[in-house]
């Protein structure tokens, strides 16, 4: 699904990402993990396109297709999603008129035919229930007066609505309380099937016990320095990353 | 002087009626007056040639109008049309009175009197000539602790080839509550002055709203002014489309103390329109509050004009006023000049006030991209969620909804010329 | 806690001293005839002269200005003399020593050392004593480096090509009221070159002093800053107590060329008038910056005194990627009135501006900012951001805020802030309880009010006008 390789990429000039290889296939779950200032971050930007990074060397293909050529919208409306780290607010712009764009947008691009405004309703309804953020919140402005974990929520809500085939969620877990965090999990979780995969960056193993990755990695210095399955995690929970970040495989005893 | 300022002050000295006293006194201020220049603080920016110009000899055939009342709104509506008042509905309310200006009866004269170009500053030339001029109008008096339910409602069309003089004066007695819309429309040639003077007692509550949708041709001049006592409270909101010359003034004098006064202004402007909004708040008495939020969309060849003053006396101690003005100017010929100012002469007050005329955020673009919506798109939603931001806001339901029908009707169509003419010219 | 606050900024004017020195004076009266003769005592050229009749012409035609947030009786143009220089000067002194002795005592007693030995090193000064330039230090060391640093009389002799290239093109002789006066009768002032590429080694600086009776003082800056060169001025200003007003009516023009920068610094301590508002100095002063491709033009002020301020240094931001920037403290007390600010036009591409102003009101004093951000069709890309502080101290002073943004580019960005505070009893409160006295507290707390001008100043300046308005503060008893 997601093939990325020897990816730089850098921002206002300084080199963020040197050199990162990540190979995702339909249906799994990756977590990358790392300390602050690794790059983590500067990943779900540069796959969703966001202008000021910029692509210095290397290559992403997304099912196939070179996704550095395409526009933000063009790589969402190919079924790539990001959760944010800090969802932004829109004031003014309602929940509702923004999910509606979005889905029809979505299904537009996927030559399906528009939902009426009364099954996108329901549908956007039964999505609140899903991540149990009240459904007055629809009418309100995007994530406007939001807490930070109904902010989190309701980019899980977007979620949920929109379908897509890759999701980034970046650092979706920070900020949440422990029952918020199993919401997060559990949505994660419904939705995960044979085509869907995941990209899930924390910085803690506590998200990663619910939604249980087939790889982790450890990202440090612009690089995955070490991949391996989910028993890496409460491993890097214990060591921190420090004996990681010395020499890859020079593996130090500490 | 230009022939219009002449032949006004002309029509002006024929008027005897029983305001006679205070009309004189205005005509007198008014000889004294300069007709405004570039050089004039107050028109700065707002040339005022289309109107020295004006000239109905050739005027087109007077269009239908609609006059039909907003749908759920329950209002009480007063309609006039090219300035006479079609009727005032029978079985109002207990404890509302409206009048006809010209019918005053002799037990409302004295406060009328007192009221009329009593609250509006001497200093607003077209108020002056409003105050010589306008023979029609309405009195309307909220009698003390009424609730009112209704919100009155009223209309104001010009239709082509026609001049048009208004004053209305409103009175909210003490612990009373109403909501009063003032709704001027119209897009043929023509000119009118429209002045409202609000007078709120101790503890009074006016929701209002003045929607200055005329537009292309219609000229309009006029102002919404305020005095507050002890603790009342005033929540308004201002809507404008611009026209080829289109000037509000509004002033909120705070003179009670502990007076809460909030005011949110829209504009939205295309083609070669022209929108000029003035206000100016003043404390004179201690713990008032203000707060105005202003925002405006310019696009094409239009000019927004904004002035924003905050007069804080020296006895206006615990004053807290905010000021915020922010534009979006979306085309190289479009123009927008704002002078937020603030005029401070107590020490113990929280003041400020900001301004900016910029693009949209490029970061909430990049976030409505990344959800699929297109740049076109997410332009759009964002522009509009600009102004949205304030209709989401006004307290009344109904009226929000429609209103944010006709400037997102506006708005699309101002989009879907533009496109239109991007095309042609490729 | 008020009263401690007003005590606090009742203070001597300490540069209020006259020093009695014989001068030629002018008869006071202005026309066609004392310009010649004003020309003619300079031994100026005739281009200089008719340049001078052009802008008396205009100026009789043009009307006195009122648009600003002052109030004052009616200036008698007729009754102010426009040259009066000290007798010893008549014989021009070739050196320092040659310098009558109670001149260089007052330059002394103002704490501007003339004798080179004993000044800052690194600094050059132009004084300059009612209508003429008194000396001029460091002249040779900075010949050496290309710079030229000279009076503004000395120029128009002696560099007349690059005076009649540049005096006007930034301040054109019609600009307004103040600068035509000043067109026509100018004179003295400073001139600066700085040739391509030079970093000017050393701060220049100018003193300006009014000692006369009933003079004006007039004088005309004019810094050219070549392509890729770097030049820092320092200006200062003061002049003894009268009754009467004077009038001090400036125009400074800089000019940087391509790359280049000019840092504009000014503390202004002109005689304020005493408390009842009697006497101190209006000054009325145009200073404008033009800014070439790349250029930085950087004013900062330091303004404490004079009775009238009415003084906005703009940038004119006519090449691409240039930058503006304005820095100002303004205090105000007694009855002073000050009007003041900045214009920043952006023409050029991506061009830049800064605006921070502090205003300090105190006693029945009345601070205005007054600004005005254009950005023209062609500043693609451009910015600026204003921040207007201002600061109440006590109750009957007024602090004003008259900001004029205009835009005409959609892609250029403004943003302007404006917020008003007092010195809270609640400060002042935490700092007597951690002792220290409300006096010194006042200082600090206007102090750091003022930090994001201060920092601008280069460190001689700084550390005045820290002092300075520690002086004014100065008086309040715990």
């Amino acid at each position: 699904m997601l093939s990325i390789k020897n990816l730089k990429a850098s921002i206002a000039g300084k080199t963020i990402l040197k050199g990162l290889d990540l190979t995702v296939n339909p249906g799994e779950v990756h977590a990358i993990m790392g300390p602050n200032g690794s790059g983590k971050s500067t990943l779900g930007y540069v796959l969703s396109g966001r202008e000021a990074y910029i692509v210095e060397e290397g290559s992403i293909l997304f099912e196939g297709v070179d996704l550095l050529t395409m526009d933000i919208e063009e790589r969402a409306l190919a079924g790539l999603f990001l959760a944010f780290q800090y969802p932004l607010e829109i004031p003014g712009v309602s929940n509702l008129e923004f999910l509606k764009a979005a889905v029809d947008a979505q299904r537009e691009a996927r030559g399906e035919p528009l939902m009426s405004s009364k099954e996108f309703l329901s549908a956007a309804r039964e999505a609140c229930k899903a991540v149990r953020l009240p459904t007055e919140f629809l009418k309100r402005g995007v994530n406007e007066g939001f807490s930070g974990g109904e902010k989190k929520r309701n980019d899980i809500l977007q979620m949920l609505m929109l379908q897509p085939k890759l999701c980034i969620l970046d650092e979706t877990d920070s900020g949440l309380d422990i029952d918020a965090l199993k919401l997060v999990a559990d949505c994660v979780n419904s939705q995960r099937d044979a085509k869907r995969s995941f990209i899930v960056v924390t910085h803690y193993q506590r998200l990663l016990d619910y939604l249980k990755p087939d790889y982790v990695h450890v990202l440090s210095e612009g690089k995955i320095i070490k991949s391996g399955g989910p028993s890496l995690a409460p491993e890097l929970e214990e060591q921190g990353y420090a004996w990681l970040a010395r020499q890859p495989g020079e593996e130090k005893s500490l | 002087m230009n022939s219009w300022f002449g032949n006004a002050l002309t029509r002006a000295e024929a008027i005897d009626d029983w305001l006679h006293e205070k009309r004189a006194a205005s005509l007198a201020l008014l000889r004294d007056t300069d007709w405004p220049t570039r050089q004039t603080e107050a028109w700065k920016y707002t040339s005022l040639k289309k109107l020295e110009q004006l000239d109905f000899s050739d005027g087109s055939p007077a269009p239908v109008i609609d006059v039909s009342p907003i749908s759920g709104l329950n209002s009480i509506n007063l309609v006039f049309i090219d300035g006479v008042l079609q009727s005032i509905p029978a079985d109002l309310p207990e404890g509302l009175t409206i009048m006809p200006l010209a019918q005053v009866p002799d037990e409302h004269q004295p406060w009328v009197l007192d009221q009329f170009a009593g609250v509006k500053p001497q200093q607003h030339l077209f108020g002056l000539i409003n105050d010589t001029l306008a023979t029609n109008g309405l009195v309307i008096d909220v009698a003390p602790q009424v609730d009112l339910k209704h919100p009155i409602h009223i209309t104001q069309t010009m239709t082509a080839g026609n001049e048009a003089h208004c004053r209305t004066l409103v009175r909210v007695g003490a612990g009373a509550r109403v909501t009063v819309i003032e709704h001027l429309a119209g897009n043929q040639e023509s000119f009118n002055t429209s002045f409202t003077e609000y007078s709120l007692a101790t503890k009074a509550e006016l929701e209002h709203y003045r929607l200055a949708l005329q537009s292309d041709a219609a000229l309009t001049i006029g102002g919404s002014h305020f005095n507050l006592d002890t603790q009342a409270t005033l929540n308004s909101t201002i809507v404008g489309y611009g026209s080829d010359l289109a000037r509000i003034d509004v002033d909120i004098s705070h003179q009670g103390e502990g007076t809460l006064a909030k005011l949110d202004a829209i504009y939205l402007l295309d083609k070669q329109t022209h929108f000029d909004l003035h206000s100016n708040i003043e404390h004179t008495a201690p713990n008032g509050t203000s707060d105005e939020r202003v925002r405006g969309i310019v696009a094409d060849k239009a000019r927004a004009v904004f002035n924003g003053r905050i007069h804080i006396h020296r006895y206006a101690q615990k004053t807290s006023a905010e000021l915020n003005n922010r534009n979006l100017l979306l085309s190289r010929d479009a123009e927008v000049d704002v002078k937020p100012e603030l005029e401070i002469y107590a020490d113990d007050v929280s003041c400020a006030h900001g301004a900016t005329i910029a693009e949209i955020d490029q970061l909430a673009l990049y976030y409505l991209r990344s959800r699929g919506i297109g740049l076109e798109q997410a332009h759009l939603m964002l522009n509009f969620g600009f102004i949205n931001e304030l209709i989401d806001q006004i307290p009344n339901a109904v009226l929000a909804d429609w209103l944010r029908q006709q400037l997102s009707g506006r708005f699309t169509r101002m989009n879907e010329i533009k496109h239109s003419g991007q095309e042609a010219t490729q | 806690m008020t009263d401690q606050i007003e005590k606090a900024i009742t203070r001597e004017y300490e540069a209020g001293f006259t020093s009695s020195i014989e001068s030629n004076t002018f008869e006071p009266g202005l026309n066609e005839e004392v310009i010649a003769r004003l020309s003619a005592i300079k031994g100026e050229p005739q281009w200089m002269l008719d340049w001078r009749l052009k802008a008396f012409a205009s100026w009789k035609k043009m009307p006195e200005p009122h648009w600003a947030h002052i109030d004052y009786s009616k200036i008698d143009f007729q009754a102010i003399s426009y040259y009066s220089s000290p007798k010893s000067m008549d014989d021009k002194p070739k050196s320092l020593d040659e310098i009558d002795p109670e001149l260089l005592a007052t330059y002394e007693k103002l704490g501007i050392p003339l004798m080179e030995q004993q000044m800052l090193a690194g600094v050059a000064v132009d004084a300059v004593f009612d209508s003429v330039s008194v000396v001029t230090t460091f002249r040779e060391k900075l010949k050496e480096a290309g710079v030229i640093f000279c009076s503004i009389s000395e120029a128009i002799k002696e560099y007349p090509e690059l005076v009649q290239k540049y005096l006007g093109s930034v301040v054109p002789r019609t600009d307004n009221y103040y600068a035509a006066l000043n067109s026509a009768v100018f004179t003295d002032g400073s001139f600066v070159y700085v040739p391509k590429g030079v970093r000017c080694p050393m701060e220049l600086s100018t003193y300006f002093r009014i000692n006369e009776q009933n003079t004006g003082q007039f004088e005309r800056t004019l810094v050219i800053a070549d392509e890729g060169s770097h030049v820092s001025y320092l200006e200062g200003c003061s002049a003894p107590q009268r009754d009467e007003n004077q009038l001090h009516a400036a125009v400074v023009e800089l000019v940087a060329l391509d790359d280049a920068q000019i840092k504009y610094s000014t503390v202004q301590n002109w005689y304020p008038g005493d408390e009842q508002g009697r006497g101190g100095i209006y000054n009325f002063v145009t200073k404008r910056a033009m800014c070439h491709k790349n250029a930085k033009v950087s004013w900062t002020q330091v303004e404490t005194g004079s009775a009238i301020t009415w003084k906005y240094p703009s940038c004119i931001l006519r090449g691409d990627n240039s930058v503006g920037e304005f820095y100002s403290v303004a205090l105000t007390r007694g009855r002073q009135q000050a009007d003041t600010g900045t214009k920043m036009i952006h023409l050029g591409k991506n061009t830049r501006s800064t605006i921070i102003s502090k205003g300090i009101s105190a006693a029945q004093s009345n601070n205005s900012y007054r600004g005005l951000v254009k950005m023209m069709p062609t500043a693609e890309g451009a910015r600026n951001y204003t921040q207007c502080d201002s600061l109440l101290i006590g109750d009957q002073c007024g602090a004003h805020t008259f900001p004029y943004i205009e835009s005409r580019n959609p892609s250029a960005i403004v943003e302007h802030e404006a917020t008003t505070s007092k010195v809270s009893d609640d400060q002042l409160f935490l700092c007597q309880q951690r002792g220290i006295n409300s006096e010194k507290a006042v200082s600090m707390i206007v102090n750091g009010f003022c930090k994001e001008v201060f920092k601008q100043l280069p460190m001689e300046f700084a550390v005045e006008a820290g002092k300075l308005l520690e002086i004014s503060l100065e008086g309040s008893v715990g």
